[in-house]
């Protein structure tokens, strides 16, 4: 078990390091390079030259690539002139808001979508399929923005029990002393997500109800619900591990469409801004987290993945 | 065989099954009526289709969705399960009923430990304590002959051996005490050595827990050394009921008759033709009348085919009209010296060819060790000659077969193909090389592009040799299909769309396509009935003949082996431990494992009796690291120290790898 960790843990190391690489590639593609990113179109000749001699601009590529990743390594992540701020600053600010959004999210979206899908498979091909697939098959479609322009319309104009704009403030404390502007985002989160997972769930239960396991365990005489609470449904929720370490990014591309829906102060709404004023160091700086991130979970599904699947660690302890 | 019982435990009266499907009502089961008393096994045999799988899952309430029991009455200790309330039935089934499935691989839940598995109708039914139930199935473990059972426990299915995983499941039919206990093709997906521990291990369990027994199978071998009583199905239906020993003696029916003349074992003589059923079984969806076997019998008459024909006769009991009347034998086939021109070159000669690969293999730390699957493996083919090569999961066999194909580089060794070594060919010499050798395999749905049509597959190795233009293609494909017997009209079809039997017609049509001097046949019948079976197995000898084919057949099945070869290889964990003449190496065996295996295989007599001295037991060892010297060594009731030592294959024509060979070869003398 250790052993498939630590291969894993390098596997990843190895994707971080190429990732720093491709940030580092799209840093110097920028058109004018970072100095005529950062300085804006006005800037002379000579401002750009001692901006990129005093940046290190001028220096050997991989020596500015080692430079990269030494600051990298320091938690530089470069400075953003238009927000007068470090990019890591920045990030820290709102990270931890982002993540309260998608782990509420993803944590309802779970609990949801995990019955739905069981029913869907027990009952599959009678209404209550039917009923679920069209529901969640509707929500999968409607673009991200439209579902939340329409929770705002629902429960803040024509039944306001909600307020349609997000908690502000710099801290997470500050945001959580307002749950209820909380709700509205997140549902409209949860709703996307719950229409993935149950779908996954779904077709994972019907694979394993199929299972000749599922046979054996009837032949024991067990009630139905024994037989898909006990037997089936730890096998079926395998693929939603591996689902939720992919997610991620999906989830991050939601948050950038709902953070700006409800002015939500999150890395969504950071990214979005960024990306309209061309804050290239806010923008890469993100990317990077991002896909740092992406890799993260994908380990951790993986080791998880591990530890509730002893077919896995087998595997692992040979090689 | 027992003291008189006032009523049998299980009474099937006119039980029968529907299952609907999109296209319509399949009626699976019609009227079947079925008997048995405690203490006794009754077999029920027939083909896929026939209902033998259906009657059980009905009794056991496991039909397949859409499935349900329609009419008739399940009588199991005189209460008719049809009435009874769900707990109640669920009672019944999980304690007084035990089931033992076909695939052990996939039947037990792969993430729940083996104790668990075992243990959980103690605790769902009885409500016994977790330490209880873990004694309890530590103590069933042990009787079904687990080794270290108190480890198994905590085990998980994939650390176990297929046979290992069936005691498993028997061991949970059996931690409830049932009186009755039903076997669904319990060895079909096992070795014949597991299959026979695990077929001696239900007898004695019979014995032990006076249990009544219902074993389902297709093959008539297994059958005829277990089984009290048979019942045959066809269609649906009990087309026969006889004592064992009656029925196999003088079988009425004439689906019986038929069934038993299309094994290999009764090939007779002359023609060395088997005896194959015409036709495919009815489609019961439709409705159906007459007797259902008269579109493929020979003796049909217009009454049969327009008269119900109920199964009459008390003890042994049929449903035929015009039944058989003049013995049936399943001769030992005697031995068929085909004239093989001996003199010229081998096609094929194999030199101490050896395949290993490295082990696991995951992430960035390789090879913990080196697998050796073929450990100098030396043979050759002569042309019009078959080679059989048989031997037990894991053998080898598979691995020589690709290897000969050329689809995986040996590691060591030569293999002259037609006097060309194909191990040191470059690319394109190989690429013509397969022109000469192909493959047959075991699936051929599998081995098939689901989305190209018949005609694209026969064409696509023709395409890739560039053999010919487009007309001279279409016309090899339309004499391809002739060859294999197959209208013309199969070209616009799907692979889906036929039978297993049709579909290894194409796999041979396609093998056949590039006019190879050798096939390689790997497993070609496996996956088939008996009767379509003997269709397929009648082709290739007549291809054979008529096109000079040489054969690599290889099979787990011995007695299809000794039908098809001239010559026959036995193989054991990745050596070559006994090669010669078809029937010497079956009749006269000279390698102990031999002996075990033929042993081993169920014969369709039930006067034979297996001897118990050459029970091999034990697991194979792995192939990781196998064992020194004789491989064989450490499941060997004849080892000696100096088996320690390799043995080198010797003799003439039929040679052996033993320190200890059974017996001298057979004509020695002669040819010294």
């Amino acid at each position: 078990m250790t052993r498939y960790v630590l291969t894993r843990l390098g596997q990843a190391l190895v994707i971080v390091i190429l990732v720093t690489l491709i940030t580092f590639v799209i840093l110097h593609l920028l058109p004018g390079g970072a100095a005529r990113a950062i300085l804006g179109k006005e800037a002379t000749l000579q401002q750009i030259a001692a901006f990129n001699h005093e940046m290190g601009y001028d220096r050997p590529l991989w020596e500015q690539y080692a430079m990269y990743l030494r600051r990298l390594v320091t938690g530089d992540l470069g400075y953003s002139f238009q927000l007068n701020q470090s990019v890591a600053e920045a990030i820290a600010q709102r990270l931890p808001k982002t993540m309260l959004l998608s782990v509420a999210s993803t944590l309802l979206a779970v609990v949801v979508a995990v019955p739905l899908g069981v029913v869907q498979a027990v009952r599959r091909n009678r209404w209550p399929d039917y009923t679920i697939n069209g529901l969640s098959l509707l929500a999968y479609a409607t673009p991200i923005f439209f579902m939340g322009l329409m929770m705002i319309i629902l429960f803040s104009q024509v039944w306001p029990v909600l307020p349609p704009e997000a908690p502000q403030g710099f801290t997470l404390a500050e945001v959580l002393a307002d749950p209820a502007g909380l709700v509205l985002p997140t549902l409209t989160l949860t709703i996307l997500t719950v229409a993935v997972y149950s779908r996954y769930v779904r077709s994972s239960m019907v694979d394993n109800l199929n299972e000749n396991y599922v046979r054996t365990a009837r032949s024991k005489g067990l009630s139905e619900g024994r037989v898909i609470v006990g037997h089936t449904l730890r096998n079926g929720l395998f693929p939603v591990i591996t689902l939720l370490g992919m997610y991620l990014p999906a989830l991050f591309s939601g948050a950038l469409v709902v953070e700006r829906l409800f002015n939500y102060p999150g890395m969504g709404l950071l990214f979005w801004q960024a990306a309209l004023k061309r804050d290239y160091p806010i923008l890469l700086g993100v990317t990077l987290l991002i896909s740092v991130a992406t890799v993260l979970g994908a380990l951790v599904a993986d080791v998880l993945y591990a530890a509730v699947d002893p077919r896995v660690r087998l595997k692992a302890g040979r090689s | 065989m027992e003291a008189p019982i006032k009523q049998p435990l299980l009474r099937l009266r006119d039980l029968s099954t529907d299952i609907a499907l999109r296209r319509g009502t399949v009626h699976a089961l019609d009227q079947v009526n079925l008997e048995v008393n405690q203490g006794e096994t009754l077999g029920i045999v027939g083909e896929s289709g026939s209902g033998k799988t259906m009657t059980v899952l009905s009794i056991m309430g496991l039909l397949p969705a859409g499935g349900s029991v329609v009419g008739g009455e399940i009588l199991f200790d005189g209460r008719d399960l049809r009435g009874m309330a769900a707990p109640e039935l669920r009672r019944v089934r999980g304690v007084e009923m035990g089931m033992v499935f076909q695939d052990p691989l996939t039947s037990l839940n792969p993430t729940m430990r083996i104790g668990a598995q075992v243990a959980e109708p103690l605790r769902v039914h009885q409500g016994v304590s977790k330490a209880e139930a873990r004694e309890r199935a530590v103590e069933i473990l042990r009787r079904v002959g687990m080794p270290r059972p108190d480890k198994i426990v905590d085990d998980y299915p994939h650390q176990l051996s297929g046979g290992m995983r069936q005691r498993v499941v028997i061991a949970m039919a059996l931690i409830r005490s049932p009186r009755l206990l039903i076997a669904d093709e319990p060895t079909t997906a096992l070795d014949v050595t597991t299959q026979r521990q695990i077929l001696e291990l239900i007898d004695d369990l019979r014995e032990e827990f006076r249990m009544a027994v219902i074993l389902v199978t297709h093959d008539l071998g297994v059958i005829a050394g277990r089984a009290d009583r048979v019942a045959v199905m066809y269609a649906g239906r009990v087309v026969e009921t006889a004592t064992t020993a009656e029925l196999f003696r003088a079988p009425r029916h004439r689906y019986t008759e038929a069934l038993m003349r299309a094994l290999p074992e009764s090939a007779h003589d002359g023609d060395g033709r088997l005896y194959s059923i015409p036709g495919l079984p009815p489609d019961l969806s439709r409705p159906l009348t007459g007797c259902r076997f008269a579109p493929r019998c020979r003796f049909a008459t217009d009454e049969c085919r327009t008269t119900d024909v109920a199964l009459t006769g008390d003890g042994h009991a049929f449903a035929c009209l015009h039944p058989v009347t003049e013995p049936v034998t399943i001769a030992a086939a005697a031995g068929h010296d085909r004239a093989v021109p001996a003199a010229a070159e081998p096609i094929l000669t194999v030199r101490d060819l050896v395949k290993e690969y490295d082990a696991g293999g995951a992430g960035l730390r390789r090879s913990a060790g080196r697998v050796s699957a073929v450990a100098g493996v030396s043979f050759e083919v002569r042309p019009g000659e078959t080679l059989g090569i048989v031997g037990e999961s894991g053998c080898g066999k598979s691995t020589v077969g690709r290897l000969v194909a050329g689809l995986e580089t040996p590691t060591a060794g030569r293999i002259v193909v037609d006097g060309t070594d194909i191990a040191g060919l470059d690319r394109r010499a190989r690429h013509r090389m397969h022109r000469q050798v192909q493959l047959m395999f075991q699936d051929s749905y599998a081995a098939m592009n689901p989305r190209m049509r018949i005609d694209s597959i026969l064409t696509e190795p023709l395409e890739i040799q560039q053999v010919g233009d487009a007309a001279a293609r279409r016309a090899r494909v339309s004499e391809l299909l002739d060859q294999v017997g197959l209208p013309r009209r199969a070209l616009e079809r799907y692979p889906h769309e036929f039978s297993g039997g049709q579909l290894q017609r194409i796999g041979l049509a396609r093998s056949l396509a590039l006019r190879p001097r050798l096939i390689v046949a790997d497993e070609p019948v496996s996956a088939l009935d008996v009767s379509v079976q003997a269709q397929v197995l009648n082709l290739m000898r007549d291809l054979q003949g008529e096109l000079g084919l040489s054969y690599v057949f290889i099979s787990h099945d011995l007695s299809v082996v000794d039908y098809m070869a001239d010559r026959i290889g036995v193989m054991y964990l990745g050596k070559m431990v006994e090669i010669g003449p078809a029937h010497q190496v079956v009749r006269a065996p000279r390698h102990p494992y031999t002996k075990a295996l033929l042993d081993a295989v169920p014969s369709p007599d039930p006067g034979r009796t297996p001897s118990p001295d050459t029970t091999i037991q034990g697991e194979l060892p792995s192939a990781l690291n196998p064992p020194t010297g004789c491989r064989f060594r450490t499941r060997c009731p004849l080892a000696q120290d100096v088996c320690a030592t390799e043995p080198p294959l010797s003799g003439a024509a039929h040679q052996v790898a033993c320190h200890f060979p059974l017996r001298q070869e057979a004509g020695a003398a002669a040819t010294a």
